[in-house]
């Protein structure tokens, strides 16, 4: 249990910033995901708390002490890995029991607390096996169970779920969670996956191209995110790139306008609304002003408990409606006109030039 | 942690620098330094270039060399090739004995294949004596012919194990595709299955080639009056004028030259060739007609048989009856006796300094390997650089690099064992760093990272961890230093005095002087020395014939 900073950490190779001034508080006990892109610099991040890059300039602090000029062998922190890294040449036992023995633990204690983290990992029993007689999730089970027994003061995971298949992820995402709550273990995990990130994190970073773009809860994040970039990754979200706003604050889709208050005295601005937030036909009373399209249904993507619509319109880029429990019969035919409907409240803004959030209620 | 980097391999880096910087670019140094610097006068000068360019005398060893090392590679390239296609798209009963057989004729040395086929097709060899006898003349093996005949048969396995195991690694829905489009099996050969392994092939023919013009004994025993750049080097070195090292030196520039051309010639043939695809199934070989099998097998047990030919005569001629140095009918083991008496400190001297070599090699060949395949800095850029030197140094240019070098202070090292061990050592390094390299390339680094973070130190984390994963491979790469640095010759033969000669000399110096006998004992310890270090590689490295190139 340990609160990690991270402050104003900068790292750059040549013709490339990996982390720009990255600044990050996490709290003690706090579940905290590092999530974007491929190349948006988490992965830098994360190896760089472990010890194994070496950044520019910044500090990082566990517990208000610098740990940034420890060797990484003394840092005393957790890592889980992508491929695992589990020790193919060493039986269960002992691969869990690695950190106890580079820390001199006496044998009997070794013993008992790779019995204990072992069980925790369900993987009581498989004591003598060797690696390869493992399956990729009981690898990473192994692999977290070695972490954890050294009692880390912070645990870091570098996307441990990516090599697992679809089933196995969901499965172990919930015991990395539910364990990591039980023991108390500030961790840092690191995923491009977002659904993954929303599902198990108490707050979440979204990073892009060396910086950060949004900390907060995942209901933040999703709900109220601070920037097109967020909007875009966290989520589904129909953009309406670059729109007109009159003096009032008017804005047009097509030919619905709308004066959004929030708005007044810009002359662009880009709008964005999530597909499950898009209804079809008009909008029943009581659900405040919306933006009425005329469209046309050009595609039918049906995936059991919901469908997809995607319809175009002229005056508006072509969107996505999410159709939550569709009723088969009830689906229209490809080539239909339909009205869809844009509740005001669903709407999201952003600058039209530097992407932040526009907030509409003020 | 700007300077965290400074560890236990930063020590390893600075050593290794040392001794490369001391054992390989010094005497390469002192070489083309002795090439452009006149023998009396000291004054800089390019007259050695001039002569050895244009002079008959050098020019007609450079056509030769050039001749002997572009036959040697063809017929390596033409027993190679059909044998790797066979051997893995058909059903030959045997593979494993054939290739073992192809492997054991890899690394028994040339020089003894050479005078093997002289008691064979020599003047009076058996076999040119017993075709004589039904009226068939042979060739004399003295010449352009024995030499191609020997490159060929020796060098051919490089050609089939590199070949074979490209061959392993095509996917063979490509095949399949091709002859879904209708494409007959000689076309599918041609069009498909061989350009898809050109970098296979064209590595394996500038290994042949390299191997060809830089070997010294075979010309120099089945030569007859044929000079290559390797013989002409060592003689200018050694005439009893005094020897010429700045002649010597200026030819071996010359055939470190063509080398490097060739060297070049290849990497451009490859370039954009990356054909590697992901492997889905692993190609499947299929059953011939009853016809064509037969004509398969022939093929393929001739290439391997014959090239077998040479070791067994030399183990059957080591048994026979001598009177002197002239064989007698019947069996005895009078050879073994007789070096047993007369040369055992030779044998001593082999075993010792190939152990140590091999013990040199072993560990700073697994030091510098990490170093390249895991902190890449302008330094190891370097080192990585400079290993492609021993591999187109040609043992004579070495051992001429050494002398001109070592027989000096400060470090005057000339008639020691030591200059010895060192040269072996050196040699064979840069193949036990590429391996080394490739081996960690299949070791995670996140598994010593993981080892790392959970405490252990860099250098624990490394004997802990990654030793135990490389120890197969490592111990196979050790096996075959010893294999070829208890075989070596044409460096040895230069730096050796009496008291510090080994198996290789003798047994060349014995063939000179017609000791047949004796020679053939002290190869048969030889070929026996190293059919067992093949066998222990193959249960190390559990039968992977790719481990010998």
């Amino acid at each position: 249990m340990a609160r990690l900073d991270i402050q104003n950490i900068r790292k750059s190779y040549p013709g490339v910033t990996a982390l720009d001034d990255i600044s990050l508080a996490i709290k003690s006990g706090e579940f905290f995901t590092l999530l974007g892109p491929s190349g948006c610099g988490k992965t830098t991040l994360l190896r760089t708390v472990a010890g194994f890059n070496s950044h520019d300039s910044g500090e990082i602090l566990v517990d208000g002490g610098r740990i940034d000029n420890v060797p990484a062998h003394r840092r005393n922190i957790g890592m889980v890995y992508q491929d695992y890294a589990v020790f193919p040449h060493m039986s269960v036992e002992d691969n869990v029991g690695f950190g106890l023995v580079t820390r001199k633990t006496p044998k009997a204690e070794i013993a008992e607390r790779v019995a204990r983290a072992l069980a925790l990992v369900q993987l009581g029993g498989l004591e003598a096996r060797l690696p390869y007689e493992l399956s990729g999730g009981q690898q990473q089970r192994v692999a977290l169970a070695r972490a954890m027994v050294i009692n880390p003061r912070i645990l870091l995971m570098d996307e441990p779920l990516s090599n697992l298949d679809a089933k196995l992820r969901v499965g172990l995402r919930d015991e990395i969670r539910d364990l990591q709550r039980s023991l108390g273990i500030t961790t840092l995990y690191v995923t491009h996956d977002q659904e993954e990130a929303l599902v198990i994190s108490d707050r979440i970073c979204i990073m892009e191209r060396g910086r950060v773009h949004q900390v907060g809860s995942p209901h933040d994040v999703y709900a109220r995110p601070a920037t097109l970039f967020v909007a875009s990754f966290v989520g589904a979200m129909n953009v309406f790139r670059d729109i007109a706003v009159g003096p009032g604050g008017e804005v047009r889709l097509g030919s619905a306008a709308v004066a959004l208050a929030g708005l007044a005295g810009r002359s662009r601005v880009t709008l964005s609304i999530r597909p499950e937030d898009v209804t079809i036909g008009g909008s029943p009373a009581g659900e405040g002003p919306a933006l009425r399209l005329e469209a046309t249904l050009r595609k039918v993507t049906y995936a059991g408990r919901d469908a997809l619509y995607r319809v175009e319109g002229s005056g508006f880029a072509p969107l996505l409606v999410h159709l939550y429990r569709p009723d088969t019969a009830r689906l229209a035919e490809v080539d239909t006109r339909l009205t869809v409907t844009l509740p005001v409240r669903c709407l999201h803004a952003f600058d039209a030039t530097d992407e932040r959030r526009i907030d509409l209620r003020p | 942690m700007k300077n965290a980097r400074v560890d236990v391999w930063t020590l390893v880096l600075a050593v290794s620098v040392g001794v490369i910087g001391v054992l390989l670019v010094w005497p390469l140094t002192s070489i083309f330094a002795a090439s452009v610097i006149d023998n009396r006068t000291g004054d800089l000068t390019l007259d050695n270039y001039v002569r050895v360019l244009t002079r008959p005398f050098f020019q007609t060893a450079m056509l030769n060399s050039l001749i002997v090392g572009v036959g040697g590679m063809l017929g390596a390239l033409l027993l190679g090739i059909p044998l790797a296609v066979l051997t893995t798209r058909y059903v030959i009963a045997g593979r494993q004995f054939l290739s073992t057989l192809a492997v054991l004729a890899l690394v028994s040395p040339p020089f003894i294949g050479a005078y093997a086929w002289i008691m064979m097709l020599g003047r009076n060899g058996f076999i040119r004596l017993g075709l004589e006898s039904i009226g068939i003349e042979v060739p004399s093996i003295y010449g352009f012919f024995g030499i191609i005949l020997v490159f060929s048969l020796k060098f051919y396995p490089f050609v089939f194990l590199l070949t074979a195991s490209s061959l392993g690694t095509i996917n063979p829905s490509i095949e399949e595709a091709a002859e879904g489009l209708g494409a007959r099996p000689w076309r599918r050969l041609f069009q498909i299955t061989l350009p898809l392994v050109f970098p296979a092939i064209s590595a394996a023919a500038l290994l042949t080639f390299v191997l060809s013009i830089a070997d010294f004994g075979t010309p120099s025993i089945v030569g007859g009056n044929v000079r290559v750049l390797a013989t002409t080097a060592y003689n200018l070195f050694n005439s009893e004028m005094g020897g010429n090292p700045g002649l010597a030196s200026a030819t071996s520039v010359v055939l470190i030259a063509m080398s490097l051309v060739v060297v070049a010639l290849q990497r451009y043939a490859v370039r954009r060739r990356n054909v590697a695809g992901a492997l889905i199934r692993r190609p499947v070989p299929r059953r011939l007609g009853r016809l064509a099998s037969v004509v398969a097998h022939v093929v393929c047990y001739s290439i391997v048989l014959v090239s077998s030919l040479p070791s067994l005569v030399v183990i059957y001629m080591s048994f026979r009856k001598t009177s002197g140095p002239v064989f007698q009918p019947g069996l005895s083991l009078d050879s073994y006796a007789k070096i047993i008496r007369e040369v055992p400190h030779v044998i001593g001297n082999s075993a010792t300094y190939s152990f140590i070599a091999v013990a040199l090699i072993v560990i700073v060949g697994t030091g510098i390997g990490y170093l390249l395949a895991r902190r890449e800095t302008v330094l190891t850029g370097a080192l990585d650089g400079a290993f492609v030197i021993p591999f187109v140094m040609p043992g004579v240019v070495l051992g001429l690099a050494y002398v001109v070098t070592f027989n000096v202070p400060p470090l005057e090292l000339t008639g020691t064992a030591t200059i010895i061990v060192l040269m072996l050592f050196i040699r064979r390094l840069p193949y036990t760093v590429r391996s080394s390299v490739s081996i960690l390339k299949q070791i995670k680094g996140s598994l010593e990272e993981a080892a790392i973070s959970l405490g252990a130190g860099p250098a624990q984390a490394f004997l802990k961890i990654t030793l135990p994963l490389m120890l197969p491979g490592i111990v196979a790469g050790g096996l075959m230093s010893f294999i070829t640095a208890i075989n070596e010759l044409s460096s040895s033969l230069i730096l050796y005095v009496g008291r510090t000669m080994t198996m290789p000399v003798r047994i060349y110096l014995s063939v000179l002087d017609g000791e047949f006998g004796t020679a053939a004992a002290l190869a048969t310890i030889l070929l026996f020395a190293s059919g067992l270090a093949v066998y222990l590689i193959f249960r190390v490295s559990g039968r992977n014939e790719s481990a010998f190139v």
